[in-house]
């Protein structure tokens, strides 16, 4: 998954215009980043063949940690 | 030799309806193209006040006698699987037994299983039928997990509904079983994730277990309601449902293209749709049917059974995965041979 997918997906997962995430938003600032956002985050590493941890998610900050955590070229 | 075939299923769903549409209107943060996009659930039934779930079990035994594919007189063992009882004791299945006129010969017993009990529940029925023990098993599922839910926890509200399942499982003679092979799994380090934290032996309730907080994402519970980490969850079926439907298929020296339909434990749609995904399976064969009436924790695959035998989906001869998982964490699967 390029980066550019990978922002792509967190824009339509959060609800928010395409094009809008950057990768510098720190988390607590996406009203929509919920427990629900935090599944749909673990699917979409699921099929960048990631296998993630709920607890390592929680330890992100920005959208970009979860970008490195999914392994997003 | 002697083995159990599904026989016949009916089901009940208490009569109070909660929509999504009211869900939104609780939760305005929520819209109902939200909720029904990530749960693909429009209703959910809550039992009343004073339903129970050996109410509801009584009402779906009730409706298969009706139906005339058996009757009272015929069971000789009552399996009900619950995590709602109406007691601590005596067992809700033997006041079951009592009520639906149930021979005092029959056996009786509760099993303590959430989203996996329907498969856990054909294993004990095919173990009792081919050991000599029964003949006519009456399998119930029946859930108001509504009653451990704070009404505050969207989380949880917009997922769960209560309903009852009745199976009946009867005893056949025939060489190769209709219902397994079966596999199990057993995960109790997620126990924390799916909850009820006091109310029992290990924390009894107090006035501080009553006392309500935010999560900090808006959902409020107490230690007293159920308690659900959907991540975790979430987690825990990518790891265990493919590798329970990879164990299945070889315990059964079988290939995925012999399977002819997937029904599996129905959590909520966005997972569901994930599973089927990950392990491939074609969408005209894996059934999705909790639109209804939510996630009905052990009763969801005999009501998806319900609703495809009712669509002319099910055939004689058909060979249906049916896998659970969920609370404990515990999984197993099982195929059954369609004879009905």
């Amino acid at each position: 998954m390029t980066r550019q997918e990978f922002l792509s997906a967190m824009d339509t997962l959060l609800e928010l215009p395409a094009g809008t995430l950057t990768g510098a938003e720190p988390l607590d600032d996406l009203e929509n980043w919920t427990s629900l956002a935090m599944v749909e985050y673990i699917a979409l590493a699921d099929t960048n063949s990631v296998k993630l941890s709920p607890r390592q998610v929680r330890d992100c900050e920005t959208v970009d940690d979860l970008a490195r955590l999914a392994k997003v070229q | 030799m002697k083995h159990g075939t599904i026989a016949a299923i009916e089901y009940y769903l208490p009569p109070d309806v909660l929509s999504t549409e009211h869900l939104a209107r609780e939760f305005p943060e929520w819209s109902v193209e939200k909720i029904d996009k990530k749960t693909g659930i429009q209703n959910r039934h809550i039992a009343g006040p004073e339903e129970c779930a050996s109410d509801l079990a009584v009402a779906a035994a009730r409706k298969l006698f009706a139906s005339g594919a058996c009757d009272a007189q015929d069971i000789d063992f009552v399996l009900l699987c619950t995590q709602s009882p109406d007691y601590f004791l005596p067992t809700t299945a033997c006041l079951i037994q009592d009520r639906l006129g149930i021979p005092t010969s029959a056996g009786a017993l509760d099993f303590n299983l959430g989203c996996s009990g329907f498969v856990y529940g054909l294993g004990l029925a095919e173990g009792l039928i081919a050991t000599g023990q029964a003949e006519n098993v009456l399998l119930l599922t029946a859930e108001t997990y509504s009653k451990f839910l704070h009404p505050r926890d969207k989380s949880v509200r917009t997922i769960f509904g209560d309903a009852a399942a009745a199976t009946w499982v009867r005893a056949i003679e025939g060489p190769t079983p209709s219902i397994g092979p079966f596999v199990y799994g057993t995960n109790g380090s997620g126990g924390p994730n799916l909850i009820v934290p006091t109310g029992a032996a290990r924390k009894p309730r107090s006035e501080q277990s009553g006392i309500a907080e935010e999560d900090g994402r808006g959902n409020v519970r107490a230690s007293d309601n159920l308690f659900m980490d959907g991540a975790e969850i979430f987690n825990f079926t990518l790891e265990a449902v493919p590798q329970a439907v990879d164990a299945l298929l070889v315990k059964a020296g079988l290939a995925m293209p012999d399977i002819d339909l997937f029904v599996f434990h129905q959590a909520n749609q966005y997972m569901l749709e994930h599973l089927r995904k990950r392990i491939k399976l074609p969408v005209e064969k894996f059934v999705v049917s909790m639109a209804q009436c939510g996630n009905t924790v052990s009763s969801t695959m005999p009501i998806a059974l319900k609703a495809i035998i009712d669509e002319n989906r099910l055939e004689s001869g058909m060979t249906v995965m049916l896998v659970g998982f969920g609370v404990g964490y515990s999984w197993g699967a099982t195929l059954v041979r369609w004879m009905a």
